[in-house]
């Protein structure tokens, strides 16, 4: 027998499939005119395909897409319509929704334990949200869902802040995750109800919350970042990839984040050129001398880097001129510590 | 301090399609679940109308296989395969399941609880023998078991028509490699034809 009989052998299969290109299909043709055990390997391959095919269909009837889709949103219910600055955070939240079913693993195990960030487990990270995003909650007139803690007086806002989120875990590591889960998710939906997430107006008041003084949008934002950083956080414990926020959100994140760093790194601070790749461009630290470096990030690492899951020296980053005026805005934007 | 310098306009490059629609599904944009039902609404319901032969099942089928991808978004890894494929191989293994429990609904106390034994009102058509449809359940139930590898190559060649080659382009596996997998496939079917399975010792296993 030739190479012929060898090549078409192994071509039956995607003949009796059908998923043969013309050319192939001649010659697997040509070739089972002349060869018998090739013939008999193909009517024997096709008769397997005919009996998975059955009889042809007598027409799938064309439904709507309205079915389908709400059973699904049944299951699952679509994000909230909300102002520009509260959509972020909404998104973030249906993120880390859809990320915890995953905590359970395929034979029946569970990983709320598994370690997660700083000394969290998964469950633990998740009391941390229930406590970060209370502090928005409790300024715009939502009960909190734990007992208060003894703040003692004088102590700073990062302090408290720590504070609160060690109270909480303690509380919430009597309870089973699944009531953290419940809690977390309750507050959020009550954040996402609040007036102030629908109206871009009320959420224009400045507050003072993790020792900055920013409009209530603003702190909706910063609540959506670090709900997508802990996502993210999360998702590496499970194994999972975590997707990027959508363009839109990410962008919002990235200009609070510059005036943030604007802000920390004050009006003499040596000007760089700061840009983020794919947008937009900012000079950062003070106006009254030229441009003394230009530094380039990409966002999400941008985010990554203000979020402290990047060293300042290990940032993929594009650079030119001096090297000490960026590293400067390196390491002030890993020391924002917001999360 | 900040000054900023001027917009540069979007200059990122268009993600892979696969990769944005699992973002937008995984932050709860449920228009992109639309999408997604627009453009392989169609494969969902040609797979499970094969398998379960029931426009009814097909429907059932088709509305089980979309809310998994919208409750679950993570259930699919843009990472390890196209969407298409996910969805084929889903829809096919939910349209056996759902043969399978019409089969026990149907079937009379204390009989033999083999799925083939009890064949569904919606099978056999007047082209059909009992005989047929029966070899045609188990044929798709051991294509439903069939290696990940093998089965994903089989579904881009016989329910969403692409030949071998496209589906080693789309698998992202040598030409040979497809070939290969979908002769072990295909022959590893026609023995179970040869050699059925026994039900019981089956579930035993």
């Amino acid at each position: 027998m030739t190479d012929d009989h060898e090549a078409v052998r192994d071509l039956l299969a995607a003949w009796a499939f059908g998923a043969l290109a013309p050319a192939d299909e001649k010659t697997v043709a040509a070739h089972l005119a002349g060869c018998e055990s090739c013939a008999a390997e193909a009517a024997r391959l096709r008769e397997t395909v005919r009996l998975l095919d059955g009889p042809p269909p007598a027409g799938i009837p064309e439904r709507p897409a309205t079915d389908v889709l709400s059973r699904a949103l049944r299951e699952r219910p679509a994000v909230p319509r909300l102002a520009a600055h509260a959509a972020p955070y909404a998104a973030a939240v249906a993120g880390l929704k859809a990320l915890l079913p995953e905590v359970y693993g395929r034979w029946g195990y569970d990983r709320w334990r598994a370690p997660v960030v700083h000394d969290w487990d998964v469950h633990a990270t998740v009391a941390h949200l229930l406590a970060a995003d209370e502090h928005l909650a409790v300024l715009l007139g939502i009960e909190a869902r734990v007992p208060p803690s003894r703040i003692q007086e004088g102590t700073g806002w990062e302090a408290d802040w720590n504070r609160r989120t060690a109270d909480v875990i303690v509380h919430e590591r009597r309870r089973s995750p699944e009531k953290t889960v419940a809690a977390w998710s309750a507050q959020a939906d009550s954040l996402l109800a609040s007036p102030e997430a629908h109206d871009a107006e009320l959420a224009a008041r400045a507050v003072t919350l993790m020792g900055l003084r920013l409009p209530v949008a603003d702190h909706f934002l910063v609540r959506a970042f670090e709900t997508w950083i802990h996502t993210d956080d999360i998702g590496r414990a499970l194994g999972l990839s975590v997707p990027a926020p959508p363009r839109d959100h990410l962008w919002q994140l990235v200009r609070l984040a510059v005036r943030v760093l604007g802000l920390a790194l004050g009006p003499t601070a040596p000007p760089v050129l700061f840009s983020v790749t794919g947008g937009e461009e900012w000079v950062l630290g003070s106006d009254a001398e030229p441009v003394q470096a230009e530094l380039t990030l990409d966002p999400v690492d941008f985010c990554l880097l203000v979020g402290g899951r990047y060293a300042p020296e290990a940032v993929p980053k594009g650079e030119t001129g001096d090297a000490a005026a960026v590293r400067n805005v390196l390491e002030r934007a890993a020391s924002l510590s917001w999360l | 301090m900040v000054v900023q310098v001027e917009s540069t306009g979007d200059t990122s490059g268009r993600p892979l399609a696969d990769a944005e629609v699992h973002r937008r599904l995984v932050y709860g944009d449920e228009s992109a679940l639309a999408e997604v039902y627009a453009a392989y609404g169609g494969l969902v319901r040609r797979v499970a109308v094969r398998v379960t032969r029931s426009p009814g099942g097909a429907e059932d089928v088709a509305q089980e296989v979309f809310a998994q991808l919208w409750s679950r978004p993570y259930a699919f890894d843009p990472e390890r395969g196209t969407l298409r494929t996910w969805l084929s191989v889903l829809a096919h293994r939910r349209a056996v399941d759902w043969v399978r429990s019409e089969a026990r609904h149907r079937k009379d106390a204390g009989a033999d609880d083999s799925a083939l034994q009890a064949i569904p009102d919606a099978g056999p058509g007047p082209d059909e023998t009992v005989v047929d449809r029966e070899r045609s359940l188990l044929l798709h139930t051991a294509l439903a078991e069939l290696p990940q590898s093998q089965r994903e190559v089989v579904h881009l060649a016989y329910f969403a028509g692409r030949t071998y080659r496209q589906a080693a382009v789309e698998l992202g596996i040598p030409e040979g490699t497809a070939k290969t997998r979908l002769r072990t496939a295909l022959r590893s079917l026609a023995e179970t034809l040869a050699d059925p399975p026994d039900p019981a010792l089956e579930r035993g296993a």
